[in-house]
């Protein structure tokens, strides 16, 4: 893991001090909430439907179980015992106090965390495949190219002050986990006929009221030409984003006004001319000082397969399920890779309480060389687990009930705060999220089911992803209640696509049903088990489903 | 409207421009009355226009680049009138406008401008130090503020991780 060093400390010390200044200023009077915001809004801080909320940034979704523990332990201290893990693999807390924020930055800090750039419209936290340094067939860890990025964006003086806030996303692997094409810009690491490593890039991909799927603006940029290369998109941004609507100054709307090839000659000249300056050429060495952070953990030989994991497979059922879905392969021999669903049945999607975020932290210290990953999906992830202690990870989560079979399945949805903390919302994204969790609580219904993403926004915003969900819902509003939209066929990995509206909204109390219906002409007109919904989708179109959906 | 005041490099200075509205005309002796021994901030549309005769002329010139909405005022249109300015006035009609950020460090690094860069309009303490480092040099800030508190602004983060228009080098690239 990236370790800060003196340079890093100073920067954010100098935030929290810089911080602290100012909420005083705030409190006593000096600066009114108006001239407060901008300020606060740099540092995380939202105000929302009944408190501010403060959001901490897990760059690239990697956390020591040090820092776990440090999140827990703010959740007892400072909110009302637990956090929210969002859909950007950062840790929102929705109920502090504003005059002790200074003090909690302060905490953070201590074990390398900040809340800088979590808000306000400018370069965010940058996101990467939650498998990183853990995955087969991995091209390079995401993690190191994303560091060097964190970095170079870090309180840039130029992008600051953006059109609108704008987000950048990396996978290193060609199964996008990281749903790169649906950021303003998304990053493949990949190699080029040499076989150097290099970076293939995205430019306009995004959600909201017009969600659009990235433009690829080139193939191949060496790595230390990628700063120079993002300075020249960001440029091109900051300079023709529109800023007269913010609901067109996303990146997306000036790649889709200007045209993708028009938009890569601008961004090419200006490459050109901060190429030919070379003051972004990264060093090599920089370069390896950052990788070498990131080089794989000291792994024990182990076998291929484990004996004590199988005699506990044979044994237990419900770990067999739970494996089934939450443990994936790991690129070292005798490893894996677990999941911890933040979606227990009936539950709040992406919440922790202090608890479960200390008992994941002893199980990373145990069992997985003391890391923990964030998913944009809104779960957790021990990257590295050998075989034989697979089964002691089950034990250790299931009393917390963090051992919920469900990844990938029906129930694993995500959903964005909605009505329940959202001032922007038409309706309620938490309860429905847990209605439909709870109609579908039989896990094997659920695992005869399959794949299938759910994914709900309470408005068009679209924070819940709705727009690349299997079935994604969206909360509509109409003369003061509130209504669903659904749409079909979206997906956010490598083959990217936006989802389409099936007809006309459904009420808070027929929505559930309407899933139920879907899944239901699902699993009468699929192939096979192996046929997910999202393929179903694909072969036979909207048709059955809305014939369906509408029957009566 | 408070009243400004004007820092250039570092110090209060008195302000030695005027703007001139484009409904002014240049000659005669309403423009030495208007000037006052002043130089003229005048629009880029103007500039294009009338350049050849400002040339003739003894008053010192400068322009304003205006950031606009939808669309906001190229400076690569300046370059050709580069050597005849004196001042560029960079406007940030609300803090969250910061085309001017771009605007600055096109002329400072691509055009190599060494006269004044000004930041005019609605300009956030906390983006003094940000300007700076984007190459700007001359501030109109609100007469109330202290010339101290813009002072500390300015060295409110100790340093930089990538390099800009000044001559921080980057923490990213000193490293190694
Ligand atoms: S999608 Fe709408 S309701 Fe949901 S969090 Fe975003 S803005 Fe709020």
């Amino acid at each position: 893991m990236y370790r800060y060093d003196e340079f890093d400390n100073e920067m954010v010390s100098a935030r929290v001090a810089q911080f602290r200044d100012q909420v005083e200023r705030r409190l006593s009077g000096e600066l009114t909430e108006d001239q407060f915001k901008p300020l606060r809004l740099m540092n995380g801080v939202y105000l929302q439907l009944h408190a501010y909320m403060l959001r901490v940034a897990i760059p690239y979704g990697t956390l020591s179980s040090r820092q776990m523990r440090m999140l827990a332990h703010i959740a007892r201290k400072y909110d009302r015992g637990y956090g929210h893990f969002t859909t950007r693999q950062n840790i929102q807390y929705n109920w502090v106090a504003l005059e002790r924020i200074p003090d909690l930055l302060e905490e953070i800090a201590s074990v390398e965390m900040h809340a800088i750039q979590t808000s306000g419209n400018c370069i965010r936290n940058v996101t990467a495949d939650q498998y990183a340094g853990a995955i087969d067939e991995e091209i390079e860890d995401p993690r190191i190219i994303s560091e060097i990025i964190r970095q170079w964006s870090s309180f840039h003086p130029e992008f600051s002050f953006l059109p609108r806030k704008f987000k950048i996303a990396v996978t290193g692997h060609k199964n996008d986990r990281a749903a790169i094409k649906l950021h303003d810009i998304g990053i493949v690491i990949t190699r080029n006929g040499e076989g150097e490593v290099g970076y293939e890039v995205h430019v306009g991909g995004g959600q909201g009221r017009t969600p659009f799927i990235a433009k690829k603006m080139t193939d191949f940029v060496p790595r230390n030409k990628l700063l120079a290369y993002l300075e020249a998109v960001m440029r091109v941004y900051n300079m023709l984003g529109r800023r007269d609507n913010s609901y067109k100054a996303r990146i997306k709307i000036l790649v889709h006004e200007t045209g993708a090839d028009e938009m890569r000659r601008l961004i090419e000249a200006e490459f050109a001319k901060i190429d030919a300056s070379n003051m972004l050429t990264l060093p090599d060495k920089e370069a390896q000082r950052i990788m070498a952070y990131f080089a794989p953990p000291a792994y024990e030989t182990a076998l291929a397969t484990s004996d004590i994991l199988q005699a506990a497979q044979s044994a237990n059922k419900d770990f067999t399920h739970w494996c089934a879905t939450n443990v994936v392969s790991h690129s070292q021999t005798g490893y894996a890779i677990v999941n911890i669903s933040l979606k227990p049945i009936g539950g709040i999607p992406g919440d922790a309480t202090d608890t479960q975020m200390e008992a994941i932290a002893d199980c990373a210290a145990t069992y997985s060389h003391d890391e923990i990953r964030v998913t944009h999906e809104q779960n957790l992830v021990l990257p590295h687990v050998r075989l034989d202690d697979v089964k002691a990870v089950y034990d250790a989560l299931v009393p917390h009930d963090l051992a919920t079979p469900n990844l990938g399945l029906i129930s694993d949805s995500i959903a964005c705060p909605g009505l329940d903390y959202c001032n922007l919302a038409n309706a309620r994204s938490i309860p429905l999220a847990q209605d439909i969790s709870t109609r579908f609580a039989d896990l094997h219904r659920q695992h005869d089911i399959g794949e299938l993403k759910i994914k709900i926004s309470g408005c068009i915003n679209a924070c819940g992803h709705h727009h690349v969900g299997h079935i994604g819902i969206l909360g509509v509003d109409k003369k003061g209640t509130e209504f669903y939209q659904i749409t079909l066929g979206g997906a956010a990995d490598e083959n990217a696509s936006l989802g389409d509206i099936t007809g006309p909204a459904f009420t808070e109390d027929k929505v559930v049903d309407a899933i139920e219906n879907l899944v239901d002409t699902y699993m009468n007109i699929r192939t096979s088990a192996d046929e997910r919904f999202i393929d179903t989708y694909r072969r036979v179109g909207m048709p059955p489903f809305k014939e369906r959906l509408y029957a009566d | 409207m408070p009243t400004k005041h004007l820092i250039i490099d570092g110090a209060t200075a008195s302000d030695q421009w005027q703007t001139i509205a484009d409904d002014i005309s240049f000659d005669g002796t309403l423009d030495e009355a208007t000037l006052d021994g002043k130089g003229a901030i005048i629009s880029l549309a103007r500039l294009e226009a009338e350049a050849d005769t400002l040339r003739q002329r003894n008053t010192p010139i400068g322009v304003i680049l205006r950031a606009g909405e939808k669309v906001g005022e190229d400076p690569h249109r300046l370059a050709p009138f580069l050597d005849m300015l004196s001042l560029v006035a960079i406007e940030f009609p609300v803090y969250r406008n910061g085309r001017g950020f771009s605007a600055a460090r096109i002329l400072r690094e691509q055009y190599n401008y060494k006269g004044e860069l000004r930041a005019t309009g609605d300009v956030l303490y906390d983006q003094w130090q940000f300007m700076h480092r984007c190459g700007i040099n001359a501030y109109e800030i609100d007469g109330d503020i202290p010339l101290a508190t813009f002072t500390k602004a300015m060295d409110s983060l100790p340093d930089a991780y990538q390099p800009a228009g000044d001559d921080k080098r980057g923490i990213l690239w000193r490293r190694s």
